[in-house]
């Protein structure tokens, strides 16, 4: 997405990304994760703030910095980053509340049409099936993978 | 324009930005660090497995 998006420092293996969202709250660290699920080139996304005491990832905090775009825009730079040294992945993602489900649909469904150029999207329904992502759409995962 | 709003300009114009390696991220590398949702993400393919992908 050519949007406006943070700097970001990853390791050798392009499986941790750590960037820093600066805004009407201060500077947090965040933190965006692939790891393998242990099926076949599937990738659970883990993305939160970084709690530097306990070196753990807050997934359940809103912070509110006023910049949730270009947060978002920036995890999603990570996963075309991921995505050029591991083609073949599946990158699964799920919200850690109703709330940030609801985020990540949003993120996709305002992009669809550029994500869609290079990436296809599923969604996991209610109902409990996987489909071709439909905007406006309740889902409860999400599936992304390059064409 | 200062240096560092310089370099976001540039990472913004481009696909893949330019990446800083930091080895300290290493130690999370492969933690699970949120084992609800892996465990939920398990459950959903053991159960109904991964959309068909159309690959072009």
């Amino acid at each position: 997405m050519n949007k406006p998006k943070y700097l970001y420092t990853s390791e050798d293996d392009l499986l941790v990304f750590q960037f820093t969202s600066i805004g009407t709250k201060g500077q947090i660290k965040k933190m965006v994760t692939y790891l393998y699920t242990g099926t076949e080139n599937v990738y659970n996304l883990g993305f939160g703030d970084l709690n530097e005491e306990t070196n753990e990832i807050d997934d359940l905090s809103v912070t509110n910095n006023g910049d949730s775009e270009k947060v978002l825009a920036t995890v999603a730079s990570t996963i075309l980053t991921f995505t050029k040294k591991y083609p073949n992945a599946l990158i699964v993602a799920t919200g850690s509340t109703a709330v940030r489900t609801r985020l990540y649909r949003m993120g996709i469904s305002n992009n669809l049409q550029e994500i869609q150029i290079n990436f296809s999207v599923y969604g996991f329904t209610e109902q409990g099936e996987w489909e071709k992502f439909v905007v406006g759409k309740n889902y409860e995962a999400f599936l992304i993978t390059k064409k | 324009m200062k240096t560092e709003d310089k370099k976001i300009e540039e990472t913004n114009s481009l696909e893949v930005p330019t990446i800083i390696f930091d080895k300290r991220l290493e130690q999370y590398k492969n933690r699970d660090m949120f084992p609800k949702k892996m465990a939920r993400v398990k459950e959903i393919i053991a159960k109904h497995g991964l959309p068909k992908i159309e690959k072009e």
